[in-house]
């Protein structure tokens, strides 16, 4: 290896870029990995009975449209265009992976978000063939029969199935106050049981992956996300408030056909979805750089969809993919409707992020923990401080005269 | 020259240069850093669309500055160590002579000029440790910086090739979990530390006029001429 190539791999450091393009030979065996896995599944018990095609009829969908949503999704995944019979088939064998659904700490938005639209897309249609073993929003069964089956779904699928969580974890001084099922089992302990069986955890939405609004300041119940209790298991986390769809099914989607986590980032969160700036794929963009913003809501700027920036978008310091896959099958999303991101996909957003001021004018908590003030107020008492220093210590000079003349 | 004095050089042209270059980067960073922060002035909504950049010549700008600054930065750093003129380092060990000069300058401070029980003719020690908090301060903006600015270049691509955002992450990742774990912690000490770098500025001019108006020795032309003047009675050298 010469000098040059030495010092490009050296700085070519692994994990910071967004590969899109790993060429011929890593995708000739990616190729026939996935092959093999989707044999095995194909020829797998289907563990739900709902299949993808019975769904797709029922909504009135063809299988074009099904093969344009796999092709999508395939460019989604950062795959080469190739490799869409591949996610088609995979999406059609969803159903051979068993998944167990845990609902802690949360509102149930993500659920809410995937099961409430009245024109599903065919993510949400996939996640409704996904084998749903265990599901305490949407399953019949209650209290020791709920219990019960879950034993069963652990014992017979152990290691095997995958653990959806969605909620954040209390294990502060309120955790008693969080428990569930006829045992009164804590959050903690209900999670740690389910995690420990299950062949990959997937955290879903904001609260699952970094605490979210449960864990805002004053945090009452001393909320975690599912990464800070859970440790030796393959953790996806996929934070947003809520979830897009289309990222939870690409994530599931990814593991069903090759078995393997998706490459993630330094909060693992999937490249594919988290690999890309908000600011940087933003339709108002131009705006920003001609510094053209909206002052305040409903003015001439808010008419001509100026720039967020000034009313508190965090756009640039966000990295979410909703600038190019949008919610609701792609309808709009929080900018293209007129209000700011307020980075929900990062951690401590609820503090950090989710004001609608600039972030110079946030209010920051002071070190002791005291009164609230925002940067440029802190900033302009101290410079505040500092010139009544320089001025008494100036004013004192002038009295006290030079030393000659004394 | 006054008779009894005799002139002392204090700075070197390229010191004197470096000076008013960083000096004119403060104020360019400041102004535009402010407008980045919160852009505090609007643009006009009748320009032709050709002049419509202003938040980008304000980053501009301000990349500039901080791109001088920066290089400045590690010139100054090898000058702390191998200055064939002045080795501010040596200057800023612990040592008793450097902590006994440093106090002595302080309590000069503090008694308006009444005690004066060091040798002013060459750069003190509570200069030099004054000096080295801004320079401390400045590479922290530096790291800040380039952790935001890095932001930019999630694709992983840069006009310099990959291993230039490749090496801002190894070099500056670490400041996002020292400031409180997000992207944003990192913006508000970057705009933070802004605040203490202008005290820091306020201080040291008002010092330098101080010690010209009180000393008598002309400090405030070390940094046009390079030189001051020193009491031949009270010179040592």
């Amino acid at each position: 290896m010469d000098r040059r190539d030495a010092l490009a791999k050296m700085f070519g450091a692994k994990g910071v870029r967004v590969n899109t393009n790993r060429g011929d030979e890593y995708y000739d065996s990616l190729r026939k990995k996935i092959e093999k896995r989707l044999s095995e599944l194909r020829n797998s018990p289907a563990a739900s009975k709902v299949d993808i095609e019975k769904v797709l009829d029922a909504e009135g969908l063809s299988r074009r449209d099904f093969m344009k949503w796999a092709s999508a999704t395939c460019a989604m995944l950062m795959l080469p265009a190739s490799f869409t019979p591949l996610v088609a088939e995979a999406a059609e064998l969803i159903n051979r992976v068993p998944i167990v659904w845990l609902e802690l700490q949360d509102c149930a938005g993500n659920t809410e978000a995937i099961l409430r639209s009245d024109s599903p897309t065919i993510d949400e249609l996939i996640l409704e063939t996904i084998n749903f073993e265990f599901n305490e929003t949407l399953m019949v069964a209650a209290g020791h029969q709920a219990e019960e089956h879950l034993d069963e779904v652990i014992e017979k699928f152990a290691g095997n199935f995958i653990c959806v969580v969605e909620g954040s974890i209390p294990v502060g001084a309120g955790k008693e106050w969080c428990t569930i099922g006829a045992k009164g089992e804590t959050f903690e302990e209900h999670l740690l049981r389910v995690a420990q069986n299950s062949a990959a955890v997937v955290a879903v939405g904001t609260c699952a992956t970094f605490g979210g609004v449960p864990a805002a300041s004053p945090n009452p119940t001393g909320a975690v996300g599912v990464q800070d209790i859970i440790k030796g298991k393959p953790i996806i986390n996929i934070p947003a408030c809520p979830a897009n769809p289309a990222n939870i099914t690409g994530t599931i989607l990814h593991y069903v056909m090759t078995g393997q986590v998706p490459e993630l980032d330094y909060l693992n969160r999937p490249k594919f979805a988290f690999g890309y700036r908000i600011h940087d794929n933003c339709e108002r963009r131009a705006h920003f750089d001609a510094g053209e913003f909206v002052e305040e809501w409903g003015d001439e700027g808010a008419e001509n969809n100026f720039c967020l920036y000034k009313v508190g978008c965090k756009g640039p310091m966000t990295f979410n993919n909703c600038s190019i896959v949008r919610y609701n099958s792609g309808t709009n999303w929080p900018i293209g409707a007129g209000h700011g991101c307020i980075g929900c996909s990062e951690p401590d957003f609820w503090d950090k992020y989710a004001y609608e001021r600039p972030m110079a004018d946030a209010n920051i908590k002071a070190p002791t923990g005291g009164v609230e003030k925002t940067v440029d107020e802190f900033g302009l008492g101290l410079l505040t401080a500092a010139g009544i220093g320089i001025a008494i210590h100036a004013f004192a000079s002038a009295a006290a005269g030079k030393k000659e003349e004394v | 020259m006054k008779q009894g004095y005799k002139k002392v050089k204090r700075m070197t042209v390229f010191m004197r240069l470096n000076h008013w270059v960083v000096a004119i980067c403060m104020v360019a960073a400041i102004i535009t850093g402010l407008y980045i922060g919160h852009p505090y002035y609007q643009t006009l909504i009748a320009d032709p669309a050709v002049d419509k950049y202003v938040m980008a010549w304000n980053r501009w700008i301000h990349f500039i500055a901080a791109i001088i600054f920066d290089v400045s930065s590690i010139v100054i750093a090898y000058l702390y160590f191998f200055s064939r003129f002045e080795k501010p380092y040596k200057k800023l060990i612990p040592n008793a002579k450097n902590v006994k000069e440093f106090f002595d300058v302080l309590i000069n401070l503090i008694t308006l000029n009444r005690v004066k029980r060091f040798d002013s003719s060459h750069s003190d020690s509570f200069n030099t440790v004054f000096f080295f908090i801004f320079h401390l301060m400045l590479l922290w903006m530096l790291l800040t910086g380039l952790q935001m600015y890095v932001h930019g270049l999630g694709s992983g691509l840069s006009s310099i090739g990959e291993w230039w955002p490749a090496m801002l992450h190894l070099a500056t990742d670490w400041t996002i979990w020292v400031t409180g774990g997000t992207y944003m912690d990192v913006r508000m000490s970057h705009h933070e530390t802004m605040y203490y770098i202008i005290a820091w500025i306020m201080f040291h001019i008002y010092y330098q006029v101080w010690r010209t108006i009180f000393w008598q020795e002309g400090d405030i032309a070390i940094v046009f001429g390079g030189s001051k003047y020193v009491k031949e009675s009270e010179s040592k050298d």
